[in-house]
């Protein structure tokens, strides 16, 4: 490969940084103050960041390049709390909201005021639904939560740092071994996953890594199996190959490893979201992340959301409060019966994906649309 | 820097903001990493910056800008901006952040080592090679880190606050190995690198492992000895979820409610305190106000909640001294020297003695909130899972998955061990920040298993 030259910079329809900041604040104070009324509303965020990185590389190969990046998004979040009970209502989603590399078009798009009257009428719903019901159900889960139970357990499972053991003394190893590639069965048919660092929008999107390694489109998963690993430069070598172009630091007093460019979940054939929720009998739909955590090799997750329903009949029925729950990572992908079609796929960003030491924290998105899992352990804490 | 200290740079400053009420904060890190994988040196990284942070306040709201372009034209930049943000959030109305605090005494500490802070990478070297020495002889791979640090702290503010305060600290882990996947765990954080024994640590995590084939454990209810590391993390947690003050006041803390009110079993006494030996302490909060000794819980009994100034006015108290950031994080403020006091047990023997079956957990990992007014928790375990059998540490088991609530856990504490140890960590989200829980290690009654990796 030639040494990479050049410059690159994001698309930035409107910048974020030539705006007053009164003009950003008042999209802002106007979805907050929407959030205000009920004493049962005992916080409101409205909150937005707009990020631009400029990095310059140059290396003994000869690359020579520049790259700058602007992010931008917001969300905004009511807490509800009442006769010893606590919620939590965001949208568009938790952790801060919707951010995307674009510029403050992104941010308008959200429309945030318009959602506020919703999002404090689920926060106080919340306080007396019913508790999320123990047992083994089919699940039916929301893009955003979806886009977090991809990046934790394939995103990170496929690092191939950590499945050579690189990352063992911290962020842990991985249920699947390099010789898996070709044969492992990750999923149904259903599943096929792809990193993607040339989307459109995706954090996870650069014209080179931090090796120099032009961006590239990587399928890890095809029809369910194993196809591919995320890789820099070394561990490539290391099982003789190339590199996938997934080499980012965080900053300049940090090291690049291995992390996830724009890791999705391709769309399926299985319509919209009602679509997908009118095949089931019985079940229960979650959305919105709330809380996430999954074994040091990738294996055994939990997840909760911020809100639930339960379906029964295929429609949408009660809200359910504190709705998790949890499995075993291929067992769960092997679940896998349907997945949205095309029109209902979005891309999620995350912007706090740790590892390393010092600590780092990756930019990264998934795109996906809501997908239906069979016999799924839920209400996990009950 | 050019020859001028931190709480110079932080006054020259802070006169970009002559004529407002402002605080400039300089934070300065001085560190080294080493990482090591498979019993090799894998990576190396040493980090000295400077950064400095800029708060402004108008008509009760706040606005900081930070910038590590330290001369004078960056400087006023981030004054500049810090200036915009606050004026241009005033125009929404009057916010609740009442000023910023007077100057007040700060007491000397022990919290800074004069060998550690020269970073010598030798040391490094030296305890990688300890370690690998020692897990090479158990026929076992060593993973880890080792890094030293030091950070000063310079405030300096309109109200005529001029105080600095450095820190260093010290920490290794090092992850004893085997090739099919089996490992041990072991931990040391302090404030001198001397206090960091490599060869011991190793010693501790290769013993850890065990050539057994683990068993698997079912869902249920167990008596539970949590080792230090994992009561360290449940306490962490804790004091996000039940002693943070803005959390409380807006009654989604965990010990809303509950001032004055029996939380936990009467051997459990948690206090934030910076004065105890083996602490990493601190001379002031990230709003300069002076770190003092308090008690959180005493005799199982709930006293006290955390307060930062604006948190404090909310409450219609006074800050306690633990703001996380200038101007206070807007997730409120947290303890962040919690120290659990030490019982009666001379050893974890001691306290598997009473149990006829129950579990030993090495270390949590991976733990979040599930419902933070509860303050339940999941996690797994991890690096050293066993069962507890007839009294003694039998059978490894292969990792579980606990979902259960930190409260309850100490409400159904039994014993602990008269020795604490710091369990600590060096960053928190890209910045050096070293805190650590110092607590021993305890037996639960009750500890619920939700799942398992097997």
């Amino acid at each position: 490969m030639p040494p990479a030259r050049g410059h690159w910079a994001s698309a930035c329809e409107i910048d974020p940084f030539a705006l007053p900041l009164e003009e950003r604040l008042e999209l802002l104070l106007k979805a907050e103050e929407l959030l205000r009324g009920d004493p049962r509303i005992v916080r409101g965020v409205a909150e937005s960041l707009a990020i631009r990185t400029v990095t310059a590389f140059a290396s003994s190969d000869g690359a020579a390049f520049t790259q700058e990046r602007t992010e931008c998004g917001g969300g905004i979040s009511a807490y509800a709390a009442a006769d010893g009970e606590s919620q939590l209502r965001s949208y568009p989603s938790g952790h801060g909201g919707s951010v995307a590399l674009a510029g403050h078009e992104h941010l308008i798009a959200l429309d945030l005021p318009s959602h506020a009257p919703r999002v404090v009428e689920e926060a106080l719903a919340l306080l007396s639904a019913a508790p999320c019901p123990a047992g083994r159900t089919t699940l039916v889960l929301g893009d955003e939560q979806l886009a977090l139970q991809i990046h934790e357990s394939i995103g990170h499972a496929l690092e191939l740092d950590r499945i050579l053991l690189g990352e063992a003394s911290y962020a842990g190893t991985s249920w699947v071994s390099h010789g898996d590639v070709g044969t492992l069965r990750c999923g149904s048919p259903k599943l096929a996953i792809s990193a993607d660092a040339t989307l459109p929008g995706g954090l996870g999107s650069f014209a080179w890594d931090d090796e120099g390694v032009a961006a590239q489109r990587t399928v890890l998963i095809e029809d369910g199996v194993l196809r591919a690993t995320l890789s820099d430069r070394q561990s490539a070598a290391a099982i003789g190959t190339t590199s996938s172009g997934a080499a980012r630091a965080d900053g300049f007093a940090r090291q690049p490893i291995v992390r996830m460019t724009n890791v999705s979940l391709e769309p399926g054939d299985g319509g919209t979201l009602d679509e997908l929720i009118a095949e089931v009998s019985n079940g229960v739909y979650m959305e919105t992340n709330r809380s996430w955590s999954i074994d040091d090799r990738r294996l055994h997750f939990q997840f909760g959301t911020e809100i639930g329903r339960e379906i029964r009949d295929g429609k949408l029925g009660r809200l359910l409060r504190n709705p998790t729950y949890a499995g075993l990572t291929p067992r769960f992908w092997n679940s896998l019966e349907a997945v949205a079609s095309a029109p209902a796929w979005r891309l999620w960003g995350l912007l706090n994906c740790g590892k390393g030491e010092p600590g780092q924290y990756a930019h990264v998105s998934h795109g996906t649309p809501p997908a239906r899992f069979s016999d799924v352990e839920v209400g996990v804490a009950r | 820097m050019n020859g001028e200290d931190e709480l110079e740079l932080a006054q020259r400053a802070l006169t970009h903001l002559r004529g407002d009420q402002a605080q400039a904060t300089v934070t300065r890190e001085r560190s080294l990493f080493a990482r090591f994988a498979r019993s090799s040196a894998t990576q190396a990284t040493a980090i000295d910056d400077a950064s400095v942070e800029m708060l402004c306040v108008v008509d009760g709201h706040t606005g900081a800008a930070a910038t590590n372009q330290v001369d004078d034209e960056g400087l006023a930049d981030a004054a500049r901006l810090a200036r915009v943000a606050a004026t241009a959030a005033a125009r929404g109305g009057p916010g609740a952040y009442p000023g910023l605090p007077q100057p007040a005494r700060t007491d000397p500490h022990h919290g800074y080592d004069r060998a550690t802070a020269a970073l010598d990478a030798a040391t490094a070297g030296s305890a990688l090679a300890a370690a690998f020495e020692r897990c090479r002889e158990a026929k076992l791979e060593a993973f880890g880190i080792w890094t030293a640090g030091e950070v000063t702290t310079a405030i300096a503010s309109s109200n005529g606050i001029a105080i600095a305060d450095a820190v260093t600290d010290a920490h290794m882990t090092v992850i004893a190995r085997a090739h099919d996947g089996r490992s041990g765990y072991a931990t040391s954080t302090a404030v001198a690198a001397a206090a960091i024994d490599a060869h011991s640590l190793a010693a501790i995590a290769a013993a850890r492992v065990t050539s057994i084939a683990p068993a698997t454990l079912e869902p249920g209810e167990y008596t539970v000895v949590l080792d230090h590391a994992a009561v360290g993390t449940l306490l962490d947690f804790l004091g996000s979820l039940a002693f943070n003050g803005l959390a409380h006041t807006e009654l989604r803390g965990a010990l809303c409610g509950s001032i004055g009110a029996r939380v936990a079993a009467p051997c459990i006494s948690l206090a934030d305190s910076t004065g105890v030996a083996g602490t990493l302490p601190r001379s002031f909060d990230a709003e300069g106000v002076p770190k003092r000794p308090l008690a959180l819980i005493d005799g199982g009994i709930a006293r006290a909640v955390v307060y930062d100034i604006r948190t404090a006015a909310l409450a219609g108290t006074r800050s306690t001294g633990h703001a996380l950031t200038p101007g206070g994080s807007p997730d409120g403020p947290e303890p962040i020297n919690l120290v659990l006091a030490g019982g009666d047990a001379a050893t974890l023997e001691e306290l598997c003695a009473p149990i006829e079956r129950g579990l030993f957990v090495t270390r949590l990992w991976y733990v979040n909130p599930v419902e933070p007014r509860r303050a339940l928790l999941t996690g797994m375990t991890r690096d050293g899972t066993f069962l507890i059998e007839d009294g003694a540490i039998g059978r490894p088991l292969h990792d579980v998955r606990f979902t259960d609530s930190a409260l309850r856990i100490l409400d159904a504490t039994e014993q602990l061990t008269a020795a604490q140890r710091l369990v600590g960590e060096t960053d928190q989200y890209g910045r050096r920040f070293a805190t650590g829980v110092l607590c021993p290690a305890l037996r639960a009654g009750a500890f619920r298993v939700s799942g398992g990796s097997a």
